[in-house]
């Protein structure tokens, strides 16, 4: 008892100590961002405790209790074979999520690698990898999603498929402020002045241009992250991404679709709302952070 | 006669994350009707701060105090309406490095008329002015106007510049940094440029710390160290024979006269000491020197230094 | 001795291909002080890049100690690059806005591996070569963007004497400075000079300055046989020299 109860205590303290630093932090923001980001630390936090407020049985079907309106006992109701829509919701936050941070950690890595190829070679290099760049950027992420995920569901199953799906349509953008970057980097005197000092290629890189580099990579892929989970939403709809069994909040919102007739809104409601939601907060808090990395030009003419 | 522009006491300070950066304190400086005043200084010294500070191009950031009064009107506390009817017409700038201060992006012809009609002119006075002044300038305003201002030489976009600046006829024209960026053998040219300008009958305020371009100008010279103006006369005096310690050693610098440096370096504008700016550089330091700051006191034939050293007279 | 024989060096620009130096030859004793002036554009940086073995000529050779230069830029020879080096105009941009000022003027010997072991050597021999250009020991701390144009250039100044050069080359070092930081820097470099006989080649567009403290005048238009490019000629859509041309009678018209 006591021994649970001191790390009980030693918990507490840790938590009310990063509360206190993160609280102090917040209170130099905007109010739209700190609204953003409560929020997102709410479905955050309901996604990882997903399983401890809502255990989610797909076998708990509950026959009488089909399509019941959100009630105490159910607080966003219930769907079409009885199971518990919060439940439900949170776990797919929680997939949709995991699905959809991965899925843009491989379309960063893969656009800073192609980036890095065609800013350092320069030259034929960067001219045939920015081409077949070009390319890429400019297929429709809808259809060309579609069509890898249709290609390669069979081999990767449903959440391989959408990461690299995203993957591959997403990369693009990435490259090109990457090269961007280092292009404008080499040419100025500090590089010239590290490689009279003694740096090699290595030491640049690593001294001199990933420091550089992290924030607008970092950003990127912050920003991509609700993209990609509006793709895999779309895709999950269509019944084209994740097998149900692994509800992600696209296909919860595909089984809504279907109940919106029979006069059950919530199933659609909800799973929406959550994709608005963690799109919209991930994207206010990365476009604060770009503010701050790159103030605009504020005409502040005047007296 | 009173003064065209008088500036009395003029203090600005940026609040900034690191403090509040004290950029000119208490600044007092007439310009009569046709006069060359020179406001010279090392960067830092408040001198940029001063020019854009009379045509009220300052951040919002900033505590302002004091006034400046043109033909007795205090620019300060103008309306916006009245602001934009005194740039331009009655001061204008002409910016360091005209490459940059034009849109890069537009013909020359559009812009220039742009400045004009801006200055109050209609649409033909604008291009007969125009036409005229450019002329003077020696430029052609038909062969320019559909050229972009990275297609003319250094010297003919310096040009351009004088002449937005000179297209509403201004009592005072602020020249900052004129010589910025451009080869020491075209001082000469861009001192003769100025006087030229001069000798159109407007008052012309040259903002520099080129000391070359200064000895060249002649006409009245202000020396700046950490926002205060030190010293004050007429710039031949001050060539000849400095009355402020901070100008004998700025001009020892210089590499045909010693080419010896002043030890230390200038003070932070966050923290700037309760007296004498330069004491603690100063080769004729004194007890007084680390007690107060002192005044303006009169040295000679319209001198005036910021020393202690000249109290007793 | 550092020395350029006949280097050339073309440049492709939107106007057509430009001769930045042509068959230049210059020789910089060591302890001596070797003055480079001329008009901007005319090549003084280019030829001062390849004698820094940074830039590769298209002809011509640097020789170094009597060593050939071979190979240029990220194959240079990490042995040679430090015998000569190169303080370029803009302090600003010379330096990784990244790195603190302190970090910054050591980097040379942390990318050669050649930093003491101990971290109060490091702070001793940081502070020796601060306090030899003039920086106070708080500066060091900061960021560039923290400090004013005249004390970054003073660092720069300090990050190429670390490395012990035997030849150092500055390109427009007080361009943009003023007269009292134009003349310590100058002071701390005459002081290395006599210390260690650093073989110096001052580059700049002051004639002034050039007469009043370099032993030897070098004139890039007499050794280049090229004309100084105006850099708005390289952007016109009129096309190369012809155009200069037209702008030169145009302006004296």
């Amino acid at each position: 008892m006591s021994a649970g109860g001191g790390a009980l205590a030693g918990s507490l303290r840790l938590g009310a100590g990063i509360g206190q630093r993160a609280g102090s932090a917040v209170r130099g923001w905007p109010l739209a961002v700190r609204i953003a980001a409560g929020v997102l630390a709410v479905l955050v936090v309901g996604a990882l405790a997903a399983d401890v407020i809502a255990p989610l049985d797909d076998r708990a079907v509950d026959l009488d209790n089909i399509l019941a309106a959100p009630s105490w006992s159910h607080l966003l109701g219930t769907d079409e074979v009885g199971r518990d829509l919060l439940a439900r919701v949170l776990h797919g936050i929680q997939i949709s999520l995991m699905i959809a941070v991965s899925a843009a950690l491989t379309a960063a890595l893969a656009g800073t690698l192609v980036g890095i190829v065609a800013g350092t070679m320069g030259g034929k290099v960067d001219a045939v990898v920015m081409r077949v760049t070009d390319v890429f950027a400019s297929q429709n992420h809808f259809l060309f999603g579609i069509l890898l995920v249709v290609l390669f569901r069979p081999v990767l199953g449903g959440a391989g498929a959408i990461m690299l799906s995203v993957g591959l349509t997403h990369w693009p953008s990435l490259a090109r402020i990457v090269r961007g970057e280092l292009m404008s980097l080499r040419e100025r005197p500090f590089v010239a002045a590290a490689i009279g000092g003694g740096a090699g290629r290595l030491r640049l890189a690593r001294r001199h241009y990933l420091p550089h580099l992290l924030p607008a990579v970092g950003l990127a892929f912050v920003l991509t992250v609700p993209h990609a989970i509006f793709h895999e939403s779309a895709l999950s709809f269509l019944g084209l991404g994740l097998e149900p069994h692994r509800a992600s909040l696209g296909n919860i919102l595909a089984d809504g679709q279907r109940s919106l007739l029979a006069g059950g809104w919530w199933i659609a409601l909800f799973p929406g709302l959550a994709i608005l939601l963690a799109s919209m907060t991930i994207g206010t808090l990365a476009e604060s952070w770009r503010e701050r990395l790159h103030p605009r030009w504020r005409s502040e003419l005047e007296l | 006669m009173t003064a065209l522009l008088e500036v009395k006491d003029l203090s600005v300070g940026f609040r900034t994350r690191r403090g509040v950066v004290q950029a000119l304190s208490q600044a007092s400086v007439s310009v009569e009707q046709g006069e060359l005043l020179l406001v010279v200084g090392e960067s830092g010294s408040g001198k940029t701060v001063l020019a854009h500070s009379l045509l009220r191009l300052l951040p919002r950031n900033v505590d302002v105090s004091g006034s400046i009064r043109l033909g007795g009107e205090d620019v300060l506390a103008l309306q916006p309406d009245a602001l934009r009817r005194v740039r331009g017409r009655r001061m204008a700038l002409i910016p360091q490095s005209p490459a940059s201060s034009l849109n890069p992006v537009r013909r020359l012809g559009g812009q220039l008329l742009e400045a004009a009609r801006a200055r109050g002119l209609t649409e033909a006075q604008s291009r007969k002015r125009l036409r005229e002044l450019l002329g003077e300038l020696g430029l052609d305003l038909d062969s320019i106007s559909g050229r972009y201002i990275h297609q003319l030489s250094g010297g003919m976009q310096q040009r351009v510049v004088n002449a937005m600046a000179l297209v509403g006829e201004p009592d005072i024209v602020i020249a900052d940094e004129p010589t910025s960026g451009l080869d020491s053998d075209l001082v000469d040219a861009t001192a003769a440029q100025l006087r030229e300008i001069s000798a159109r009958g407007a008052s012309l305020l040259v903002i520099t710390h080129d000391l070359r371009l200064a000895e060249r100008l002649g006409g009245r010279l202000a020396l700046l160290y950490a926002s205060r103006i030190v010293e004050v006369g007429p710039a031949a005096a001050f060539f000849q024979s400095p009355s402020h310690p901070y100008g004998r050693e700025l001009l020892r610098a210089l590499p045909e006269r010693e080419g010896k440096s002043i030890p230390g370096m200038s003070p932070e504008l966050t923290a700037l000491p309760g007296h004498c700016a330069f004491a603690d550089r100063c080769p004729d330091r004194f007890e007084p020197c680390t007690e107060s700051v002192p005044d303006l006191y009169p040295v000679r034939d319209g001198v005036h230094a910021r020393c202690f050293a000249h109290a007793e007279r | 001795m550092l020395s350029a024989d006949a280097v050339t060096k073309t440049y492709r620009a939107a106007a057509g291909r430009v001769v930045a130096v042509d068959g230049a030859s210059l020789i910089v004793q060591p302890g001596t002080r070797v003055g480079l002036v001329g008009p901007s554009g005319s090549g003084k940086s280019t030829l001062a890049q390849i004698m820094a073995m940074l830039l590769e000529p298209d002809s011509g050779s640097v020789t170094i100690d009597g060593d050939r230069v071979e190979k240029w830029g990220l194959r240079s020879l990490r042995a040679m690059r430090h015998r000569v080096q190169l303080i370029f105009q803009a302090p600003r941009v010379s330096v990784d806005p990244r790195l603190r000022v302190g970090d910054a003027i050591l980097e040379p010997l942390a990318a050669s591996g050649m930093l003491p072991a101990g971290a109060d050597e490091r702070r001793a021999l940081l502070q020796s070569w601060a306090a030899r250009v003039g920086l106070t020991n708080d500066l060091l701390e900061r960021f560039p963007h923290e400090v004013s144009e005249g004390q970054l250039q003073r660092a720069c100044l300090a990050r190429a004497l670390v490395v012990c050069p035997r030849y150092l080359i500055c390109d427009e070092l007080s361009s943009m400075l003023d007269v009292s930081t134009q003349a310590a820097l100058l002071e701390a470099i005459a002081a290395v000079q006599d210390e260690h006989g650093l073989g110096l080649l001052l580059i700049t567009h002051d004639r002034v300055l050039a007469d009043a403290w370099c032993g030897e005048i070098a004139d890039i238009r007499e050794l280049s046989r090229c004309e100084a490019v105006d850099p708005a000629v390289c952007f016109s859509d009129d096309g190369g020299f012809r155009a200069q041309r037209a702008l030169e009678r145009l302006d004296a018209a």
